[in-house]
């Protein structure tokens, strides 16, 4: 999974290596080829979310040993360094057998051929059925499916609750409601900003997108073409980026704001709601306490009413091509994606199971910061293009560069056009 | 890349004229004599040759191929002439935006680096020594700060809702309620990485010109006084011209390291990559080949800097070399 952003990546990922110190174990080292035969599997698992997982590890390679006689060795590796690392290991043959892979960057891997066609298997063991479908889509490229969900996360409207009873106000259900609501916090709560719109948080701005009909892009034939500037796209990025310029949503600074920043300006009580991510809100109350209890969560509503789409972003598990024990490697990976082992995972990092039976459990959840995002993403989880080149689409900006020059002064249409036109040459170059 | 400059600028200015002493040359050193420094530069050159030059030629090499995530993974560059060099050469953005904010910014952060320098070397001359400790010290501070470090402070610094400096200009009314972000004007973007880059670097200048001041022999001032020149005389009339292989080491090492400037750009809010305006050729090789994996276009930006750099060393030293002659 890659997020919006590789430097909220890097600080969290940071911030991990503070909590657990220099306390690394349960990762021995290097070399997928090590020991004799079939009797051991590596697997790298990306860190940064978790703080310390070698309990988890210990029951999975207990498990593992159990079901194949096989020893597990887990390598963790720095979301900040994963994507270089894993292209190091395609051209180095180096690598591990079964890695964890960002779902937007699988098809990248699958099409450049660094990873196995796993569709046979997926569609024998009947793995896929239960499989959340954006998820599925995102290990899926020309048909072929490199991957099996492991687990996932998406976004909704962090808010304030307290804020919200003190001026009487309800979570919208429609964009005219959001923008009223918009109105009444800068009337009554001057001091806050009712709800930043970030500049470099494109993943803040899908849902609108999304939401009024519109897309990244799309697909003829095999030619991809941008659709940011199509008049569905168009409409969505007026409504949201006015929510800052003309109803006073946001700060003048927060054209330049990434998705960490909205969290910050919402843990010091500077905002009233932001769009964020279902992992993040647990650390609120942790490093505020003043705010516990006092927090809730809604889905971004979609325009004429139910949810916008949002984007479902997570990680999938899948084997290199350069591993030399391709049905053990299945076997571990069916191992993680069904089960308990799934469901735990998940439960420790704050993220959402890859199941729909698993995540069915989470939407029922009495906690006020789990249920409304397991929601969003059991009903309008959504993916981005599947695309090889769009890895190179985030890792040039595009959508926030459009993001910033539209709440920085330029048109929506020239924004739009010249956003498109980016996203046009890039997923159809290079392959 | 610029490692190589850097010694090789250094080093011919630094080093004592030739001894023109003809009885040296006329007899040739035994071999073993000859050899005698290369033994002694082995291991260096070693360790230079794997860190330095092997990725030079490397980046040379990629810069005429078409080297992406598949290319990585099959091990196969696919080579395609000059396409890198047109697609960079070729448009606008190079010349409009990219070459001129690497430029201008450069230019305008060596002449603030090396006055600012100059001054604080002139400052310390005529302060007693507990001042001088004291002024040393945090100027040393300033550049012990680590680039990263800076760039957050100078960013918290100029902070578009909050910061120090939009509060003091709404203070005297020069700003407006709705505050103003700095980071999305490339000007006022570059004012601050300017800012930044000034007085990180100059702290370094400071203490190298003044080592150099030291150098200055007092008798020629005092002979200058009883003759009647004024301070402003003295200067450049004395100091300057005693100090030029001072100044042109302190230039071109500034101009080096200002040119390649990453972090202060790419920390800074929209120099990562969500504004392509403030992008310099530092950022820009960056974005292209580990942000989109186009590892060949990316080194054909990394090989134009270095050409960039080179001219201008090169040119600068020519210059310099001229003056020393006609004096």
């Amino acid at each position: 999974m890659r997020f919006s952003n590789k430097a909220g990546v890097a600080v969290l990922a940071a911030a991990s290596m503070l909590l657990a110190g220099c306390g690394d174990d349960g990762s021995p080292s290097a070399g997928s080829t090590g020991g004799g035969g079939d009797s051991s599997l590596t697997w790298w698992v990306m860190k940064g979310t978790n703080p310390d997982a070698s309990a988890f590890y210990a029951e999975a390679k207990k498990q593992f040993k159990k079901e194949t006689g096989a020893t597990l060795k887990v390598q963790e590796i720095q979301w900040a360094d994963a994507h270089d690392k894993l292209v190091r290991a395609f051209a180095g043959g180096e690598g591990p057998d079964v890695s964890e892979i960002g779902t937007t960057w699988t098809p990248e891997f699958a099409a450049a051929g660094g990873l196995t066609d796993l569709t046979d298997k997926i569609n024998d063991s009947g793995v896929s059925k239960d499989l959340i479908p954006a998820l599925k889509d995102s290990a899926t490229y020309n048909g072929k499916m490199y991957g099996v969900g492991w687990y996932a996360g998406t976004r909704a409207i962090v808010y304030r609750t307290d804020i919200f009873k003190k001026d009487g106000l309800q979570p919208p259900t429609s964009w005219a409601q959001l923008q009223s609501l918009v109105d009444t916090l800068h009337k009554k709560e001057p001091k806050m900003l009712p709800f930043p719109v970030a500049g470099g948080s494109s993943y803040g701005a899908a849902p609108f997108i999304w939401g009024a009909g519109g897309d990244f892009a799309t697909k003829d034939g095999d030619q991809w073409k941008g659709a940011l500037d199509s008049p569905q796209a168009q409409e969505g990025l007026t409504y949201y980026t006015n929510l800052a310029l003309k109803h006073h949503s946001s700060s003048t600074g927060a054209a330049t704001w990434l998705e960490t920043d909205l969290l910050d300006s919402f843990t010091k009580g500077k905002s009233v709601m932001v769009i964020q991510g279902n992992w993040t809100p647990g650390t609120v109350a942790e490093q505020n306490p003043e705010l516990k209890g006092k927090i809730g969560a809604f889905a971004i509503p979609g325009k004429d009413g139910g949810m916008a789409p949002a984007f479902l972003g997570g990680s999938n598990l899948a084997v290199l091509k350069t591993s030399e024990k391709q049905d053990l490697a299945w076997k571990f990976v069916k191992m993680m994606t069904t089960g308990t082992l799934s469901k735990k995972w998940a439960e420790q990092t704050n993220f959402f199971p890859s199941t729909q039976t698993q995540l069915k459990k989470f939407a029922e959840s009495p906690d006020p910061l789990v249920a409304p995002f397991a929601k969003v993403m059991l009903n309008a989880g959504k993916n981005v293009p599947s695309a090889p080149q769009w890895g190179a689409v985030e890792g040039d900006k595009t959508v926030s560069q459009m993001l910033q020059s539209i709440l920085t002064g330029t048109s929506v249409a020239d924004a739009t056009k010249k956003a498109s036109d980016a996203i046009t040459k890039t997923l159809n170059s290079g392959s | 890349m610029a490692g190589t400059t850097v010694s090789g600028g250094s080093r011919a200015t630094l080093e004592p004229p030739e001894p023109r002493d003809p009885s040296l040359h006329s007899r040739p050193r035994p071999l073993r004599v000859r050899l005698r420094p290369w033994l002694l530069l082995a291991a260096p050159l070693v360790v230079i040759g794997a860190l330095l030059i092997y990725p030079i030629v490397r980046v040379a090499y990629l810069s005429f191929h078409r080297y992406g995530l598949k290319e990585v993974i099959s091990g196969h560059p696919v080579f395609t002439g000059l396409d890198n060099y047109r697609e960079v050469l070729g448009g606008s953005y190079l010349w409009k935006t990219v070459l001129p904010n690497t430029v201008v910014f450069a230019a305008f952060a060596v002449v603030g680096t090396i006055v600012l320098g100059t001054l604080v070397a002139l400052l310390l001359q005529r302060v007693g020594p507990a001042v001088r400790a004291a002024i040393i010290a945090s100027a040393l501070l300033a550049w012990a700060l680590p680039a990263v470090t800076g760039t957050y402070v100078w960013v918290w610094i100029f902070d578009p809702d909050s910061g120090v400096v939009r509060k003091m200009l709404q203070g005297v009314g020069l700003l407006g309620p709705e505050g103003f972000n700095w980071f999305t004007e490339r000007l006022s973007f570059y004012a601050i990485a300017t800012l930044n880059v000034i007085h990180h670097g100059y702290p370094f200048i400071a203490i190298t010109i003044f080592a150099g001041l030291t150098t200055v022999p007092a008798e020629l001032h005092e002979a200058a006084k009883i003759d009647g020149a004024n301070a402003w005389q003295r200067f450049w009339q004395i100091t300057v011209p005693m100090m030029r292989p001072v100044f042109a080491v302190v230039t071109i090492l500034s101009t080096i390291w200002d040119f390649k400037v990453f972090a202060q750009v790419y920390l800074m809010p929209g120099g990562s990559g969500s504004n392509p305006d403030v992008f310099n050729l530092g950022v820009w090789s960056y974005v292209e080949s580990i942000n989109r994996n186009q590892y060949g276009l990316g080194a054909s930006i990394a090989v134009l800097l270095t050409l960039v750099l080179l001219v201008i060393t090169v040119v600068y030293l020519r210059a310099l070399f001229r003056e020393d002659e006609i004096s």
